[in-house]
Parts: structure tokens; C-alpha cells; sequence
């Protein structure tokens, strides 16, 4: 029983970091159509961005964090008016392309920048060591902090997109831009700020993943990218809550997986490598889109005929 | 109306089409004699594509039968129908749009060409031998619809007329037994509008054709329509001879009551498709 | 593709005898052949042919590495036709090629090596597999679309790299190794020509199919599915051959891929492997053969250029290692050539050609 509590912590914990990638995913994907695979290294950036801040000038944690967040503003700007905005109006999946090569471009000027950071490099956090029992469950300080920030997270941009003008013409460009236009949204500030909002959650993932690893490096998000597009998917692509709960999905079948398949053999094969563990996800991925093409919480897309 | 006389060629009995909580098409019968121009009126809205659609295989009807001379469509699937001899318009146009006009109209003759991967390799044998054959037949149908001009040109180059009119073109290539054609005045120019009447006829007579045709344009409908039923909210509201259903008084009620004038404006008449009707 | 298929001469009807000429089926095998200017073929062919005598008449012994790397464009050829079928003539956003491709060469080293199978057998066994695979994702890209399905099968591309490295692993190895090739095969010069005829006869096979009723089916895919489906196009057959041929020719270039490298290795399968592919087609032109060869050697061709700098380039006071900047360059290329030349480097000809008409006929002369 604790072990199944035990696995369904860590994978609430996993699931929330790919939940936190995914409502970024879905927020730049809804309003300006850009299928952003350059997400985790925008996340690796600003974590490597807070990592120098540490090692370097030897800038206490709390410190250091507002100042990676305000680099994750100017960042997310920054992307939105060299990158975003001059391939606004190609093909979604030209767009997607791009953001692969934004990919390549931002680790490589990253590694340039940071060399030490090419290898695997130990991170400081205040968190490190901190962990306590209750009834035998094992509970790390960065857990209960990743579910903490995953809820506060959650609540504020709750709050920013249904209470604020901003966050109000931001739904509205999203839902139909054109018409947004014509009622007088200004579209031309929603764009840098949803960039830059996406940037701000893709730091705190990228830190919160840097401090539960303990190591980062320039690539260190990759891994968790491509699942964060799956719970992304799985959300319906649609909504913030849809893209949470599907990083949780993800994330649970991961550690269930990992305690199912723990030291099992099937022949010579041992299943209870990580590969073999993507591989069924990527099954049961598959499987759900069949059944439901536009994903367990997306609504029926009309096409127009 | 006479029930399956022996020569009626679309039988449409109990449609009904939901969409949501909205009811499209609401119990329609119709019957489309073979040879005849059947005209389907009725403001926007008022279900004319989702008919057509459900004949064509893009919307699947919650209840009814459709038979085309006797074969029960709707458990085919949307190419099967094509082959079966129905050709159709869309009324936003779908034009194969990199494609010349030409190879537009030979792309419409897919169900009768039956090259494969292996002869569409070679450049000889029976894959371009065929392909010759369906750039004749496309050319003579260009030819039919003084559309010759166009034969090299990038289709998504040309103006909404042409466009429409070349539409049309690739409906009628493969000599369907049933062409079904959505607005197809709509964005023509007004001046060319009886022309196109007279090649309706002419159409359904050098191809012995049926023709279901969707219009708003009532003097187009007054000049060509053997047979008119006019549609609101989904039901029939009248169907005869052009002259008694166009003055039936709720057919005028029904267009003028809210449709007064804004017969030209019916191009943004949503026909849309909802993903899983494919089950 | 169809955009190109009208031939220079307009809207103006050819003569009714040269029509019924070009019905003859061995005039257009002809017209095939030299179509696009004959001279310009001839000279390309022949460039092709003599390119290894010239470089060792020009570079001497130790240009073998560069003919070397040069026959690995006619393999990126044959990846970039096969992604730009799928994606640029049918339209299927797949991120999954790479997949066919590290299958395809992990194939061919199993049933030559561990197998012992002679090595053109191995060669059909890779694209058999290859197609298997095909299927396997093309089945549910029938219902599956867009995001959907550019996130699906990116997802097997890391599935299948891991799966790769598993057997590595289980099978205590670092990479494949190709022991068993042919002779003809482990000569530069003649894998040179080997690949280079390859690639020539299936370019020219895809070509054909793009022409015909199978590669107009795709297009009419590509441009409206509705209407596509309306003239009797059964879109689950066409989308999945679309995968299949995709699939097939992948795999053919995995295996070409491990036997010039002489060994497998799962990075084959990587996503980088995929943005490489993906950036031939779009660098080079979605739905354009000539694309596909123009992108298959701007990918191939830069690492090479990158190799000429020199390595640590001092820019100021800093200084750079160059092969640490190899990807970044090109990503920021495949950025640069995205917003610049959003129709790929092909769209360039057409617009060129266009210029060069309105050029001749304002100067005077009726074209
Ligand atoms: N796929 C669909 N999903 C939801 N509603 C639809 C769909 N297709 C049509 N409708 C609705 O059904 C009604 C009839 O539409 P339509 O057949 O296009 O009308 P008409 O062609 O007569 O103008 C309209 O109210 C339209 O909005
Ligand atoms: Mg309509």
C-alpha cells in the first residue's frame, strides 16, 4: 500500500513538471498557432540562466529566482519578435519545423555562452537534502514544492485569463483572432505576452526539474519534452486544466509502470528499461488518440466541407 | 408525392439530420425522377447542403433511407458513392488548387482510371494510355463549357466565376448518373446567369444526367427546374412545378418574412462537417 | 509538382499533331527523360559521371573522403523524396521518418551480420520491414491528423531510438557494425556510382508516380480532401500507400545509410535525424522533386562547408570551436531560409524563370 502511494507521489510529482511544460505548450499553441517544440529549451535556458546566477556571483536562491524570471520575460519577448512574428503567417507545420530549429539554435548559443554547462553540472538548491517521513511515505521538500508551485501556477493563470483585460483579450485571441482584432484587442501585445508568459512557466519547470535533479545541463529538459506534447495531446490541445491533468496521467502510468515493470524480465529482454517503458506509453498514447482523435478531453473538431 | 415509381433514380425517405440539439433536416421525403432538374430552394439554413451532403456521404443522417436506382448509399463510404455515379460541387468551390484546370478535371476521373503503383511508375503502357484518354475526355468537357482557355492554368489562380464554372466542369466529367450542384450562380456574374441556364439543359440532355441543384437565384430556378421543393428549418415546406411552389405563400413567407433581400449574400452558408460522423 | 507539369508553352493549344505525337507512349519516355532541357541533363549527367575521376585528378588520393561524403547526398536524396512525398505532395505531417530510416539500416546489419544473409537480400528484408513499420503508423494517421499527428509519430521516433538502444544493450554492443558488404560497396568510387545510379532510377520511378493517377490522388489529398473524396479518391488507401512508399524509400536509405557508414547506429532514428529530413524538404521546397535534391545537399554539403572554417575561430577575443557550433549553424540556416524563402530554394527557379520571361518579352520578341 505506502509503495503504491509511495509511486503515485512520485508520479504526481513527474506529472505535475510535464503538466507545468504542457499548459505552456498549450498556451503558445492556442493563441498563436505555434506548435513549440523549442519549449524545453527555453525551460533549459532559463534554468541554465539561474544556474550561472548561483555558481557565479554566488547569488543566494531567492534572489536569484525573480532575476532568471525576469530573464525568462525578456527572453520570451525577445523570441516572440525575432522568431514568432516573422513566421507568423506560415503553415502550422512550417511553424513547428521552425520552432525545432529555434531548438538548435538557442542550445547551441546556450553551450557557446555557458560552456561548462555542456556536461552534466551539479545545482544548488535550498531544497537538496530536505526530505521527511509521515507513515512511512517518503516526502522530499522539491515534491511538495512542485506540487505547491504546479498549484499556485494553475490558480494565477486561472485568475489572470478569466478576471484580467489582458488575460480576457488573450482568450479572445485565441478563440478567433480576426475577430479579436476588429473589437479592438490589441493583438500586437498579446503575442510578447503570451511568449513571455509561457517563458515564465517553462523557467519555474525548468528550475523546479533542475532542483529535483540536482544536475542541469544545456539538454538536461529534452527528456521531458516530448511527454509534456503528449500530455499536451492528450489535454485536447485545448484547455490549461486538459493539459494538467493529462501531465498527471503521463506522469502516474510512468511510475506505475516503473513499480509494475521493476526487474522483470521477458526472455533476454529486461522490460524495466525506460525505453521499453516510453515505447508503452507511446502505445497507450496512440491507443487513446484512436479511439478519441482530438484526445480524452478535447472537444469534436467541425471540419468544413 | 408517387411513391418508387420505376423511373425515379434518388429516393430519399424519413431524413432526419441532427446536429447537436439542432435538427438539420427534419423527416424529408424526396423523390428525383431520372433525367429531371430538381431544384432545391429555401433560405440559408435551411438544411439544402446537409441534403446534399447525406447523398454525397459527408454527413451521416441520424434516421432515413437514401437509394439511388435501388442501392441502399448509406452504408458506402464517400469514394464509393463516386463511383457509384454521383458528382458533385461544393458551394465554397474546392478546387484542386495547385492543379491546372486540365489536371483538375483528370484527377476527377480517378474512379475510372485504374493505374496503380506499378504502371504509374512507368512511362509507358497502360497508365499513360489511360491518362491520354482522360485528358481527351477532360478537354472535351472544358470544350462543352467554353472553359477550353483555361486548360493550362493553376486553378487557384482563377476568379470565383471560372472557379465555380470549373467546379462544375469536374462534377460533370465522368457523365455521373446524379450531379448534384451547390449554388453554382452564386458569384457568378449576373450577366452570364441565363447563359448558365441554358447549359444546365443542355447538360442534363448531351449527358443524360439528373441534376440536383441547389439555388437561390429564383429566375435561374423559374428557367431551368422541372420540379422544385423548397426547404425551411429542415421540413418541406412545398414541393411541385416551379411556378405553384415559388408562389406558394409560405415558401414567400418564408424568404421574404427573413430573408428579404439578402438573397446574394448566401455564400458564407455554413456547411460543415462534423469529424466523427464518420463513426 | 502539377504546378510544374504545364510545360513552357502556356495557354496556346499545341498543334493537334504534335498532340497526338506525345500520345506515343515512347515520345513522352523520351520527353521524360530530357524534359526540363535536355543539354542541362546531359551536363549534369555527365558532371555525375566523371565527378570521381575529377576529384582525384584534382584533390589526388586523399579527396576519397570527400567523394565519400559527396555519395552521401544521394542517399539524403532518396530520405528527402520520401519525406517530401509524405509531406509535401500527401500532406502527412509526419515527424516519424527517422524511425523507417534506423530501422532500415539496423535491418540490413542484422541479416547480413548475425544472420549471415546475403547483403541485397538483407537489402529487400530492410524495406519490407521498413514498410511493415509503414503501415503500423500510417493505420492510425487515417484518423489521427495535424498536431495530433506530428506529435504521434514524433513519439516514435524516441520510442523507436530507445528500442534501438535496448538491443544494443541486450546485445552488449556500442554500434552496429556492417562486416559482410560486397566488394562493390566498399570501394568509394564504386558505392559512388552504386548510389548514384540508385538514386537516379528511383528519383526518376517517384517522378512518374507523382505524374499519375496514384501521385495526382496525394495532391488532390494535399489541396482539398473533400473534393479529393467527392471524385472518388478513397482517402484511407491513398494516405496509407502515401506512408508505405514513404516508409519503403526511407528504409532503403537507412540501409545505404549504414552500408556507407559501415555500421548502425540508433541516432539514425533520432529527432535530430528527423529535423534533418525535415529541413532538406523545406529548405529545398515542399512538393518539389528538385527541392528534395536541393535540400538533400544543402544539408549534406553544409557540415563540409562548416569543416573549412577555420577551427577555433577567433571572432574579438573569443574563440569558438566550430564543430561545437555545427547544429546551431544549421538550425539558424533552416530559421533564416524558413522566414526568407518560406516555398524553399526550388520556388527560386520558377521565379527566376518568370523573371527571365518578362524580361524577354518586354524586350520585344514574342517568347
Ligand atoms: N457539421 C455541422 N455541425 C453543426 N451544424 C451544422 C453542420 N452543418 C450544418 N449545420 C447547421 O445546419 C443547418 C443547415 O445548414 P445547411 O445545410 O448548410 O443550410 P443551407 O445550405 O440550406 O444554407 C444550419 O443551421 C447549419 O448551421
Ligand atoms: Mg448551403
Amino acid at each position: 500500500m505506502t509503495a503504491v502511494l509511495q509511486v503515485a507521489l512520485a508520479g504526481g510529482v513527474t506529472g505535475s513538471l510535464y503538466g507545468l511544460l504542457a499548459v505552456g505548450i498549450v498556451l503558445i499553441y492556442r493563441t498563436t498557432g505555434v506548435l513549440n517544440f523549442a519549449y524545453g529549451a527555453i525551460a533549459a535556458v532559463c534554468a541554465c540562466f539561474m544556474y550561472v546566477l548561483l555558481t557565479g556571483p554566488r547569488l543566494n536562491f531567492w534572489l536569484a529566482l525573480p532575476l532568471a524570471l525576469i530573464f525568462a520575460v525578456a527572453l520570451g519577448i525577445a523570441l516572440e519578435r525575432l522568431f514568432a512574428r516573422p513566421v507568423l503567417n506560415a503553415p502550422v507545420f512550417t511553424k513547428a519545423i521552425a520552432t525545432l530549429a529555434l531548438a538548435l539554435v538557442l542550445q547551441t548559443v546556450a553551450q557557446q555562452i555557458w560552456p561548462q554547462l555542456a556536461q552534466p553540472e551539479h545545482f544548488p538548491s535550498p531544497f537538496e537534502g530536505h526530505a521527511t517521513r509521515i507513515g512511512g511515505l517518503y516526502i522530499s521538500a522539491i515534491g511538495v514544492t512542485v506540487l505547491g508551485v504546479t498549484a499556485v501556477v494553475m490558480v494565477a493563470l486561472a485568475l489572470f485569463l478569466n478576471r484580467t483585460r489582458l488575460g480576457i483579450a488573450m482568450r479572445a485571441t485565441a478563440d478567433n483572432q480576426p475577430v479579436a482584432r476588429l473589437m479592438g484587442v490589441p493583438v500586437g501585445l498579446v503575442f510578447p505576452l503570451v511568449w513571455a508568459l509561457s517563458a515564465v512557466v517553462a523557467a519555474l519547470t525548468g528550475i523546479l526539474f533542475a532542483s529535483q535533479q540536482a544536475v542541469i545541463d544545456v539538454q538536461f529538459m529534452d527528456p521531458l519534452l516530448i511527454l509534456a506534447f503528449v500530455a499536451a495531446v492528450l489535454g485536447g490541445l485545448e484547455s490549461l486544466p486538459g493539459a494538467l491533468l493529462g501531465g498527471l496521467i503521463v506522469g502516474l502510468t510512468d511510475s506505475l509502470l516503473a513499480l509494475v515493470l521493476a526487474g522483470r524480465h521477458v526472455g533476454a529482454l529486461d522490460v524495466s528499461d525506460p525505453g521499453i517503458r516510453a515505447a508503452l506509453i507511446f502505445g497507450g498514447f496512440v491507443l487513446v488518440l484512436l479511439l478519441r482523435p482530438q484526445g480524452l478531453f478535447g472537444q469534436a473538431v467541425l471540419r468544413k466541407v | 408525392m408517387t411513391a418508387a415509381t420505376p423511373m425515379s433514380l434518388l429516393e430519399i425517405r424519413g431524413l432526419t439530420v441532427r446536429f447537436g440539439g439542432l435538427v438539420a433536416i427534419n423527416d424529408l421525403d424526396l423523390t428525383i425522377r431520372m433525367g429531371q432538374i430538381f431544384a432545391l430552394v429555401g433560405p440559408n439554413g435551411a438544411g439544402k447542403t446537409t441534403v446534399l451532403n447525406c447523398v454525397s456521404g459527408f454527413v451521416r443522417p441520424e434516421h432515413g433511407t437514401i437509394r439511388l436506382a435501388g442501392t441502399d448509399l448509406l452504408p458506402l463510404g464517400r469514394d464509393m458513392r463516386a463511383r457509384l455515379g454521383i458528382g458533385r460541387t461544393f458551394q465554397n468551390v474546392q478546387l484542386f488548387s495547385s492543379m491546372s484546370v486540365l489536371d483538375n478535371l483528370v484527377t476527377a476521373q480517378h474512379s475510372r482510371l485504374r493505374a496503380g503503383m506499378l504502371s504509374g511508375m512507368l512511362p509507358f503502357g497502360r497508365g499513360p494510355a489511360e491518362d491520354a484518354r482522360a485528358r481527351e475526355r477532360a478537354r472535351e468537357m472544358l470544350a462543352l463549357l467554353d472553359l477550353e482557355a483555361y486548360a493550362d492554368v493553376i486553378a487557384g489562380t482563377l476568379p470565383l466565376g471560372a472557379r465555380k464554372l470549373v467546379g462544375v466542369a469536374r462534377a460533370l466529367v465522368l457523365k455521373p448518373r446524379l450531379v448534384l450542384l451547390d449554388e453554382p450562380a452564386a458569384g457568378v456574374p449576373h450577366a452570364e446567369v441565363t447563359a448558365l441556364a441554358e447549359k444546365l439543359r443542355s447538360w442534363r440532355d448531351t449527358l443524360g444526367a439528373t441534376l440536383l441543384l441547389i439555388e437561390h437565384n429564383m429566375a435561374l430556378v423559374q428557367a431551368v427546374a422541372d420540379s422544385v421543393c423548397a426547404l425551411n428549418y429542415g421540413s418541406k415546406l412545398a414541393e411541385g412545378n416551379p411556378r405553384e411552389v415559388l408562389s406558394h405563400p409560405s415558401v414567400l413567407e418564408a424568404y421574404l418574412g427573413r430573408e428579404a433581400g439578402s438573397e446574394a449574400g448566401s455564400e458564407t452558408g455554413s456547411e460543415v462537417e462534423s469529424r466523427d460522423a464518420e463513426g | 509538382m502539377a504546378a510544374q507539369q504545364t510545360p513552357g508553352s502556356s495557354a496556346s493549344a499545341p498543334a493537334p499533331t504534335m498532340a497526338r505525337l506525345s500520345r506515343l507512349a515512347w515520345v513522352r519516355g523520351a520527353r521524360v527523360l530530357t524534359q526540363g532541357g535536355g543539354a542541362t541533363f546531359a551536363v549534369v549527367a555527365l558532371v555525375l559521371a566523371l565527378l570521381p575521376t575529377l576529384f582525384d585528378g584534382f584533390f589526388g588520393f586523399s579527396a576519397g573522403f570527400q567523394l565519400h561524403r559527396i555519395t552521401l547526398i544521394g542517399i539524403f536524396v532518396i530520405a528527402a523524396f520520401a519525406q517530401n512525398i509524405l509531406t509535401g505532395y500527401a500532406a502527412q505531417a509526419s515527424l516519424g521518418n527517422a524511425a523507417f530510416f534506423g530501422v532500415g539500416g539496423y535491418m540490413l546489419a542484422w541479416l547480413t551480420n548475425d544472420l549471415g544473409k546475403p547483403y541485397w537480400a538483407g537489402i529487400l528484408v530492410a524495406v519490407g520491414v521498413a514498410a511493415v513499420v509503414g503501415i503500423l503508423v500510417g493505420g492510425p494517421a487515417l484518423r489521427i491528423s495535424g498536431a495530433y499527428l506530428a506529435i504521434a509519430t514524433l513519439g516514435l521516433v524516441f520510442v523507436t531510438v530507445s528500442l534501438l538502444d535496448l538491443w544494443d544493450t541486450t546485445a552488449g554492443r556500442q554500434n552496429y557494425d556492417l562486416s559482410n558488404l560486397p566488394a562493390l560497396l566498399t570501394d568509394d568510387h564504386t558505392l559512388y556510382y552504386t548510389i548514384l545510379v540508385i538514386t537516379v532510377v528511383l528519383l526518376w520511378l517517384g517522378r512518374n508516380l507523382l505524374r499519375s493517377r496514384v501521385g495526382r490522388a496525394w495532391i488532390a489529398i494535399r489541396d482539398s480532401e473533400a473534393a479529393a473524396e467527392a471524385v472518388g479518391v478513397n482517402l484511407a488507401r491513398f494516405k496509407l500507400l502515401a506512408f508505405v512508399v514513404s516508409a519503403m524509400l526511407t528504409g532503403l536509405a537507412g540501409a545505404l545509410y549504414a552500408t556507407w557508414a559501415t555500421t548502425a547506429s540508433s541516432s539514425m532514428a533520432s529527432a535530430d535525424q528527423t529535423i534533418a529530413f525535415l529541413t532538406m524538404i523545406i529548405v529545398g521546397g515542399l512538393g518539389s522533386i528538385t527541392g528534395s535534391i536541393l535540400g538533400a545537399i544543402f544539408v549534406g554539403f553544409l557540415p563540409l562547408l562548416l569543416g573549412q572554417l577555420p577551427s577555433p575561430l577567433t571572432i574579438g577575443s573569443a574563440q569558438i570551436q566550430v564543430s561545437t557550433l555545427t547544429t546551431g549553424i544549421y538550425g539558424m540556416l533552416l530559421l533564416l531560409a524558413l522566414v526568407f524563402f518560406p516555398s524553399g530554394l526550388s520556388s527560386l527557379g520558377g521565379r527566376g524563370r518568370a523573371l527571365w520571361t518578362r524580361l524577354r518579352s518586354r524586350a520585344g520578341g514574342q517568347p
